[in-house]
C-alpha cells in the first residue's frame, strides 16, 4: 500500500475563453452573457449565419420589445469584439479537461485549434411534420403547422371562413411548446372566421399562460376533442374526412374539413449524438445532452466545465432556455473566476511505477478527468471529482484518492471494529452523498438503529473495494452493507453500479469460502430518507440475528 | 469594480431562496436570508424520495436537503429564522426592518436529542423540522408556549430552552433583494364535496408526502395500514374555472404519478386509479414513464363529483363513467387529492410592503417575458414559485437566474 497522501493545494492557471456551440437564440444569448462577464466567447454555428433558428416560431407570442431585444442580441454578438463568431463551422475535436480544453473547429477552408476553459452546448432541435404517423401525405389541404403559420402570416385571406381541423399529440407525446403553437394558431384562425376543431390527446398546459390561451380559444368557439387515440383520417380524391368516437356525445362522428393541419414534432438535434462522443458527455433519454440525474440541475453535464443549455437538454419555451443561458453564465463565472483555479495537489495520484497504461481508468472515469501523457495516466486535479471509481477499478492498484486512500479506509475499518461490545457488528459502507446523510438523519430523528452498527464513509460507493468488504469480515464484522445512491442519482453516474457489481462478486467469493452471502447486502438510498436507512439496517440486524455471529470471527 | 463587498437580502428559505442565497454567496456577495418560519426548506424539504425499485425518478427532493446543507455551512450567508420583514425603505441600498420571534431553543446548546418534543404534553406546541441540518431541529410555537410553560422550563437536559427569550427588532441594509416567498398549497377544504378535513382517509398530496417521509411508505391515517385501493384526483384547485384558478400547477402530475409508482413498488398488489383531465409531462423520459404508468394504474379521464365516508373506514366516490355515460359509485381505502400551487397568502401585503406588482393570478409579476426574475421595481428580483408554479428543478434554475440578475445589479459582475 502506498504512503499516506498529503492534500496541499496548488494554483493552476487556466484558459478563460469559452466555446459556445450553436448559434441559435440560446447560443447567442449565452455568448452575450459570457462576453458581459469579461471572457471571450467563440460562437460556433453550423449554418451560414447566427440567430437563424430552425424554429423561428419560438418568438411566437413574445411581446414586440422582446423580439426586438433578441434581434439586438444577434446584432451585438456579431459586432462585439469579445465574441468571435464562426459560421459554417463545426467542432471536430475536443481534447483536454476543464480549464484547458483544446478544441478543433472546422470550417470549409481550414481547421483551427483553440484553447478554451469551458464549453457551453446550445444546440437547436429538429422540427418535422408528423403526417406519416397519421398516414397522410402533405398537400394543398393537408398542411403542416409551419405551413399554417406562414399562411396566417402572409396569405391569410385564403383561409378565411374555412373549416380547419388540427391534429396534435398523437404522432408524438406532446409538449407545451407544440400546444402553444396550436392555441395561438387557433386564435388567429378564429380572427379569420374559421371554424376550428382540435383533436388532441393530453392537452399539455404545464407552461405559463397556456391554460388561459386554451380557455380563450375555446370560449371563442374552437371545439376540442380529447381522444385517447388518433381519429381515422382520409384524404382520398382531395376530399378530407375525419371520423371518430366523440367521448362526450358517445357517438360516431364524421367531419369534412377544408384544411387539416398536422402537428410538428420536436426532437433533439441529431448533432447531439456526435457532440456527446466528441465531448465525452453522456447522452440522456431521447437524444438530449443531459442524463436524468438530479446532480446535473440545471445546466451541468457529467464533465466539469462542459455545460448544456436550452434545447440541447430539453424542449421548452424561449423564456426557459434564457434561464439556462443565465445559469450557464453563472457556472462559467464560478469556474473561470480570474483565470486561476485552486485545486489540491494530490486529489488523486497515479503511481507511475505501477501504471501500465491499460486505460481502465480513462474508460471508467465518469467525469472525463483522466488522460495520458507519454507513458502514464494523468488525473486532472481540476476535473477530478474525487469519486474514486478509477482507484477501485485499476487492476494494478496504482491510483490513490487523497482523502480516501486504501490505507485510510482500511484504518477506519479496523478502528471501527475494535470495539466489539455490541453484536452483531454491522459495517455499513456509506456514500457520503446519500447513505451517510440518511444515517445522520436517522440518528437525529431518533429512529431505531442497531447498537453494533459502524459507519464507514466513502466518497462514492464506487470506491468500495472488494478488499474493503472482505477485510471487514476478516476483522470481525458479522454483516456488511454497501449503501449507495439510487440508480440515476449517483453524482458520479455509475459509482453505485460498480458497487453493485462488486457486491455480487464478493458474494460469490463468500459462498466459495463457506460464508453465507446474506451477510453482505447492497441497497440504495436517498440522503433525505432517514426512515429508509433505519429500515435497511434494522432488517440487516434481524437477518444476522437469524444467521448468528460470523463463523470467521477471530 | 469596487472591492467593497456587496450584500443582498433573500426573503424566504424554501428551495428557491436557498438556491438564490447559495449562488449569490458563491459569486462573492454576502447574503442575509430571512425566513419567517423556524425552519428552512419550505414545502420542498417536506417531500419524500420517489425512487422506484432503487431507481431515482428525478423528483429533486434530495436536492433540497443538499442545498439546505450548503447554505447552513456557507459563512457568507447569515440565516435569520422566525423572522419577517416589517418595513423596507430606500432603493439599493435598501434598509429593511426585521422582526425576529423569540428563539426559545438555543441552537448552540440544543443537541437534537428530541426529549422536549417527545415528552411535550401539548400537541404541536413543540415542532420538529424536516432537515437534520436545520439548527435547531426543534422549535417552540410561541402561541402555545403559555400552555406548556411549566413543562418547557425544565424539559431540556442541556438547558437549551429559555422560556423568557425575547424577540428582537433590527435593521439590515441590502444592495438588492430576492423575493423567494414561495407558494401556498391549495386549501382542499374549499372543494367541499371531497370531504377533506372531515374524512381522515381523504388526504392531500402534501399529507401523503409527510406520511411517506415518516413511515418510509404510505399508510392509511385511520389504521396505519397499507391501503389496497387508492385513488388520486388530479387538478384539485388548479385549472379550475369556477374558482378562477386558470393555471396548471405543473407539479401535480409528476408528484402523483411518481408517488403512485413508489406505492406500487412497495406494495405490488395495490390497486391505483388516477382521475385526470390531461396528464402533463414529467421530463425527457416521459413517454417511457407514461407507458409504464399506464400498465400499472387505471387512468380515468374524469374529475370525480363527490366523496362519502363508509362505516369500514373506506370512502365511496361518485364520478361519471364516460363509456357508459352514467354516474358510478366506487369504493376506495384512500383518496389522495393532488392539490395545486396557489399564490402565497402574504403576496398582497408583500407587494404593498416592497412596492412590487402581482400578476393576474396573484403571483409576483415577472415583468420581462424573457426574464421572469425582474419585478416592477429595480433592485428587487423574484425567484421560484413566488412568481408562478414551478417544479423543484425549475425553481432552482429560476433562482440561479435571479441570483445572477442581483449580482449584475449590485455591480458584482
Amino acid at each position: 500500500m502506498t504512503q499516506k497522501l498529503s492534500a496541499d493545494m496548488q494554483e493552476i492557471k487556466i484558459a478563460t475563453d469559452v466555446l459556445v456551440i450553436g448559434g441559435g437564440y440560446t447560443g447567442v444569448k449565452t455568448a452575450n452573457e459570457i462576453a458581459g462577464l469579461g471572457y471571450r466567447a467563440i460562437l460556433v454555428e453550423n449554418g451560414t449565419e447566427i440567430g437563424n433558428q430552425t424554429a423561428p416560431w419560438r418568438m411566437l407570442g413574445l411581446p414586440e420589445a422582446n423580439q426586438k431585444g433578441i434581434a439586438e442580441l444577434i446584432e451585438k454578438a456579431g459586432s462585439n469584439g469579445q465574441i468571435e463568431v464562426m459560421t459554417q463551422t463545426r467542432l471536430v475535436e475536443a481534447a483536454g479537461v476543464t480549464g484547458d480544453f483544446s478544441v478543433g473547429l472546422q470550417s470549409a477552408d481550414e481547421t483551427v485549434t483553440r484553447k478554451v476553459g469551458a464549453i457551453v452546448v446550445a444546440t437547436d432541435a429538429s422540427v418535422e411534420p408528423l403526417n406519416a404517423a397519421y398516414d397522410l401525405e402533405l398537400s394543398d389541404t393537408v398542411i403542416a403547422q409551419s405551413a399554417l403559420d406562414s399562411m396566417i402570416a402572409s396569405n391569410a385571406d385564403n383561409l378565411s371562413g374555412k373549416t380547419v381541423a388540427i391534429l396534435a399529440g398523437f404522432g408524438q407525446e406532446g409538449n407545451p411548446l407544440v400546444m402553444e403553437r396550436v392555441f395561438r394558431s387557433v386564435l388567429a384562425l378564429q380572427q379569420l372566421d374559421c371554424t376550428v376543431y382540435v383533436y388532441v390527446n393530453n392537452l399539455k398546459v404545464a407552461e405559463d399562460c397556456l391554460e388561459r390561451l386554451y380557455l380563450q380559444s375555446r370560449d371563442a368557439g374552437a371545439i376540442y376533442f380529447k381522444l385517447e387515440k388518433a381519429p381515422a383520417v382520409s384524404q382520398a380524391n382531395g376530399s378530407l374526412g375525419i371520423s371518430f368516437q366523440d367521448p362526450v356525445m358517445r357517438q360516431e362522428m364524421q367531419l369534412n374539413p377544408d384544411v387539416i393541419v398536422i402537428e410538428e414534432g420536436i426532437q433533439a438535434d441529431q448533432l447531439n449524438v456526435e457532440l456527446a462522443g466528441l465531448l465525452r458527455i453522456d447522452l440522456g433519454p431521447q437524444g438530449f445532452l443531459q442524463t436524468d440525474n438530479v446532480h446535473r440541475f440545471p445546466v451541468q453535464s457529467n464533465r466539469e466545465g462542459i455545460f448544456v443549455t436550452g434545447f440541447s437538454r430539453e424542449i421548452k419555451k424561449l423564456t426557459g432556455t434564457f434561464v439556462d443561458a443565465d445559469n450557464a453564465a453563472l457556472e462559467v463565472k464560478k469556474l473561470l473566476g480570474d483565470g486561476i483555479i485552486t485545486a489540491p495537489v494530490n486529489k488523486a495520484v497515479v503511481d507511475t511505477g505501477k501504471c501500465t497504461i491499460c486505460l481502465t481508468c480513462y474508460r471508467c472515469c465518469p467525469h472525463g478527468a483522466i488522460y495520458w501523457e507519454g507513458d502514464k495516466a494523468v488525473i486532472s486535479p481540476v476535473a477530478c471529482q474525487g469519486c474514486g471509481i478509477c482507484a477501485s477499478e485499476c487492476p494494478m492498484n496504482a491510483i490513490q484518492i487523497a482523502d480516501f486512500s486504501d490505507e485510510t479506509v482500511m484504518d477506519s475499518i479496523l478502528e471501527n471494529l475494535k470495539d466489539s461490545s455490541e453484536e452483531p457488528q454491522i459495517v455499513a459502507f456509506c456514500c457520503q452523498n446519500s447513505a451517510l446523510e440518511a444515517a445522520q438523519m436517522a440518528t437525529d430523528f431518533n429512529l431505531p438503529l442497531p447498537a453494533g452498527l459502524k459507519l464507514i464513509k466513502v466518497p462514492c460507493a464506487g470506491k468500495v473495494d472488494i478488499d474493503f468488504i472482505m477485510s471487514a469480515f476478516a476483522e470481525g464484522a458479522d454483516g456488511v452493507l454497501v449503501l449507495t445512491c439510487h440508480d440515476k442519482n449517483c453524482k458520479s453516474e455509475r459509482g453505485n453500479l460498480y458497487a453493485g457489481w462488486r457486491v455480487s462478486d464478493a458474494q460469490r467469493m463468500m459462498e466459495e469460502a463457506g460464508l453465507e452471502k446474506e451477510r453482505l447486502r447492497h441497497a440504495t438510498i436517498a440522503s433525505n430518507m432517514g426512515s429508509d436507512f433505519s429500515a435497511i439496517v434494522v432488517d440487516m440486524s434481524n437477518k444476522l440475528g437469524e444467521l448468528g455471529l460470523s463463523p470467521i470471527k477471530k | 469594480m469596487s472591492t467593497e463587498r456587496k450584500k443582498t437580502m433573500v426573503v424566504g428559505g424554501g428551495i428557491a431562496g436557498l438556491t438564490a442565497a447559495w449562488e449569490l454567496a458563491r459569486q462573492g456577495v454576502d447574503v442575509e436570508l430571512v425566513e419567517k418560519s423556524p425552519f428552512l426548506g419550505g414545502y420542498a424539504i417536506q417531500f419524500s424520495c420517489k425512487a422506484k425499485a432503487g431507481e431515482c425518478q428525478q423528483c429533486g427532493a434530495c436536492s433540497v436537503e443538499k442545498m439546505l446543507k450548503n447554505v447552513v455551512e456557507e459563512p457568507n450567508i447569515t440565516v435569520h429564522l422566525g423572522t419577517s420583514v416589517e418595513k423596507i425603505t430606500g432603493s439599493g441600498p435598501f434598509t429593511a426592518s426585521l422582526a425576529q420571534a423569540p428563539a426559545y431553543i438555543d441552537p448552540e446548546k440544543c443537541t437534537n436529542c428530541g426529549v422536549c418534543y417527545e415528552k411535550c404534553p401539548e400537541k404541536d406546541a413543540i415542532l420538529r423540522g424536516y432537515s437534520k441540518n436545520n439548527a435547531p431541529l426543534y422549535a417552540i410555537d410561541g402561541e402555545k408556549l403559555p400552555l406548556i410553560e411549566a413543562f418547557a422550563k425544565d424539559a431540556c437536559p442541556e438547558g437549551a430552552i429559555s422560556i423568557d427569550a425575547q424577540g428582537q427588532a433590527f435593521e439590515i441594509s441590502a444592495d438588492a433583494v430576492v423575493m423567494a416567498t414561495g407558494f401556498k398549497p391549495f386549501d382542499a377544504t374549499i372543494k367541499g364535496t371531497y370531504g377533506y378535513g372531515k374524512f381522515s382517509n381523504v388526504i392531500t398530496g402534501m399529507d401523503l408526502e409527510r406520511i411517506k417521509r415518516e413511515n418510509g411508505t404510505v399508510v392509511r391515517p385511520t389504521d396505519g395500514k397499507c391501503p389496497d385501493k387508492i385513488a388520486f384526483i388530479q387538478c384539485v384547485g388548479s385549472r379550475d374555472e369556477r374558482l378562477g384558478n386558470l393555471w396548471c400547477s405543473k407539479v401535480c402530475c409528476p408528484y402523483a404519478l411518481r408517488t403512485a409508482q413508489t406505492i406500487k413498488d412497495k406494495a405490488p398488489e395495490s390497486d391505483i386509479s388516477v382521475f385526470y383531465m390531461d396528464i402533463q409531462n414529467t421530463g425527457n423520459n416521459f413517454p417511457a414513464f407514461y407507458e409504464s404508468c399506464k400498465s400499472e394504474f387505471r387512468f380515468v379521464r374524469n374529475i370525480p363529483v363527490d366523496i362519502y365516508p363508509l362505516e369500514n373506514d373506506r370512502v365511496s366516490m361518485r364520478y361519471m363513467n364516460e363509456e357508459a355515460g352514467e354516474a358510478v359509485i366506487e369504493e376506495f381505502d384512500l383518496v389522495v387529492l393532488s392539490h395545486g400551487i396557489m399564490p402565497g397568502a402574504d403576496n398582497p401585503s408583500l407587494a404593498e410592503l416592497f412596492g412590487i406588482e402581482l400578476n393576474d393570478d396573484g403571483f409576483i409579476r415577472g415583468t420581462d417575458e424573457l426574464n421572469k426574475t425582474l419585478t416592477s421595481k429595480a433592485g428587487i428580483f423574484v425567484a421560484g414559485t413566488a412568481e408562478g408554479p414551478k417544479t423543484i428543478a425549475t425553481s432552482m434554475a429560476h433562482a440561479g437566474q435571479s441570483a445572477r440578475e442581483a449580482v449584475k445589479y449590485v455591480g458584482g459582475a
